[in-house]
């Protein structure tokens, strides 16, 4: 396969007036870690949320695989994919929420081997044995049985993790999963994500943890007001930051949490 | 400081003293006296004929129409519940004409008096002698007259479900939107379709929200029930009238009719906590039971829940 695993061309969101996302244009390959971090409001979560359509895009394709996300040919004809028609595709791009979004009425067990019984169609023997390594994996094996509220913040979003690895994606995305977390639960989920980046997962983290930026990607992004303004090896954007808007935002950020 | 003037006991010595409450005690006091001068009237008033309650409240009669009043209620229920969700979800639908279909169901049924609709859906044959079963301008399945299809039981069934189905269709809809809408999205993103999401994600939470009013409505479609005295359909109140139309022994069987629909009402609240208990995964026990409802008496400001 030739070409990026994720291809972005000219993508534009507006929620009402206010203009979003102004043309974004992105590449990511396969195995790459990419994170993206920006002010709040410069649009990083709305991207994120553009590239599986939670949002629909205004203009611009999202490229998985070379497939366009949300449209489809028909003949010389393009249209838009219905929801249950995006379900397929979703499934391709596991996503991590800033407030976990764990179904509360079934357990951490229940809640990783939903999709796969529900949308893959996996026997339940084999969908349990799949999830219990994966909780294995973030450390949570021995909570299968608890519910999402006998659990800490930390062990939620590691559990929504595992949720979303069992649907075996392509592609992982982060939105801020560590935002709603107390300080010191921080490091049990970002601990889960490097191992995730070392074997090779493809990743994109829209993140305010400079620290985890710095040591695990291969590609930074400074968002601001709908664009992106710098990009580039993390040790390059983070250090030798060549615009203002990135410099500010960096003597900001990196001033208070270094 | 001041300590040396106070004539008082040393303050971290003595246990403040209860406060009192004197208008419970006067409320008390009045509330009591009314309840013993009510079941003086109730035990000396001879109208009561307390022998003739006894007499009929076990009697065939009176426990067949019980069972009408169950089957109905429970029936009426589970339709109209049915009902009410699919109008809860075309009222949530993106499609317009689904929107606009269900906003029109739930205004009518809403709007017209089950007492009115059970007349009318018992005398549906005077507006359509003829029902047929078919396809349109196509092949026809079965055809008959209408009041075939049409009894007392039917028609009430489709009048007090369909009532119920409108006050149902809001509460659901009430309750699902009550679910984040971060529950939908996790789910879409793990591939699931809207119908898988809506039956295995968003329905079992907000079924847990919607079982209070659940249970309110049951209690009141037991008492909606006894207007189908009107269709002649002996349920508990027709029974009753049934026998006091021949004895002419009113009040007592009024009476019977009344302790059986208190019977009735409190299991009913009972079989909700019990329910609400199991959902909530607390221990289930008469205790549990017991405790869950002088809950439900106290103030909420009194004793605010604790969150979990």
């Amino acid at each position: 396969m030739s070409g990026p695993l994720l291809r972005v061309e000219r993508l534009c969101k507006s929620f009402g007036a206010l203009r979003v996302l102004k043309n974004i244009e992105m590449r990511v390959e396969a195995g790459q870690v990419v994170c993206i971090v920006g002010p709040s409001g410069s649009g990083k979560s709305t991207l994120l949320r553009c590239l599986n359509h939670l949002e629909t895009p205004d203009s611009g394709v999202v490229f998985l695989d070379g497939e366009p996300i949300g449209l489809r040919w028909k003949g010389q004809k393009l249209h838009r994919m219905s929801f249950n028609e995006l379900a397929a595709q979703r499934q391709r791009m596991g996503m991590v929420f800033q407030s976990f979004n764990l179904f509360p009425h079934r357990t951490a067990l229940e809640n990783v081997i939903e999709a796969p019984i529900v949308v893959k169609r996996k026997p339940r023997a084999q969908a349990t044995r799949e999830a219990m390594a994966l909780l294995d994996k973030v450390g949570l094996a021995d909570r299968a049985d608890h519910y999402p509220s006998q659990l800490s913040g930390g062990q939620q979003q590691r559990v929504a993790i595992a949720r979303s690895l069992a649907m075996q994606p392509a592609l992982m995305l982060f939105d801020e999963p560590t935002s709603a977390l107390d300080p010191e639960l921080v490091g049990e989920v970002l601990n889960v994500m490097r191992q995730l980046a070392q074997e090779g997962m493809t990743m994109i983290v829209v993140t305010h943890e400079m620290s985890f930026a710095r040591d695990v990607a291969n590609h930074l992004i400074f968002m601001d007001e709908g664009t992106i303004v710098e990009e580039g090896p993390p040790s390059d954007v983070l250090i030798r930051p060549q615009q203002a808007r990135t410099k500010s935002f960096l003597a900001r950020v990196i001033g208070r949490r270094a | 400081m001041g300590a040396a003037y106070s004539s008082h006991p040393d303050i971290h010595a003595v246990r403040p003293a209860p406060l009192i409450h004197p208008t419970r005690w006067i409320g008390g006091f009045a509330l009591a006296l009314f309840v013993v001068l009510f079941v003086r009237l109730l035990i000396l008033n001879e109208n009561m004929q307390w022998a003739v309650v006894a007499q009929y409240l076990f009697s065939a009669e009176i426990l067949a129409g019980i069972g009408r009043t169950l089957l109905l209620t429970l029936l009426a229920m589970l339709v109209g519940f049915a009902i009410g969700v699919v109008l809860a979800i075309m009222r949530l639908s993106a499609n317009p004409v689904f929107r606009a279909a269900s906003w029109m169901w739930i205004w009518f049924f809403r709007g017209v008096p089950p007492l009115v609709q059970l007349v009318f859906w018992y005398n549906l044959g005077l507006l359509i002698p003829e029902v047929t079963f078919g396809v349109p301008f196509g092949p026809t399945f079965w055809s008959g007259p209408t009041n075939r299809l049409i009894t007392p039981f039917s028609a009430a069934i489709l009048g007090l479900s369909f009532t119920e189905s409108a006050y149902a269709a809001e509460m659901v809809r009430a309750g699902i939107q009550a679910i984040s809408v971060g529950q939908t999205e996790a789910a879409a993103t793990l591939g699931m379709t809207r119908a898988q999401i809506l039956r295995r994600i968003v329905l079992p939470q907000a079924l847990k929200i919607l079982i209070p009013p659940i249970g309110n409505d049951t209690i009141s479609m037991l008492k909606f029930t006894s207007l189908v005295s009107v269709l002649a359909m002996p349920d508990l109140l027709y029974s009753a009238q049934m026998i006091y139309s021949r004895t002419y022994q009113t009040i007592p069987l009024l009476i019977v009719a009344t302790i059986w629909y208190l019977v009735l009402s409190t299991s009913l609240t009972l079989a909700e906590h019990w329910i609400e208990a199991r959902v909530n995964g607390r221990p289930i026990s008469l205790k549990g039971v017991a405790a869950s409802l002088l809950k439900s008496m106290r103030p909420s400001f009194a004793r605010p829940e604790p969150r979990t």
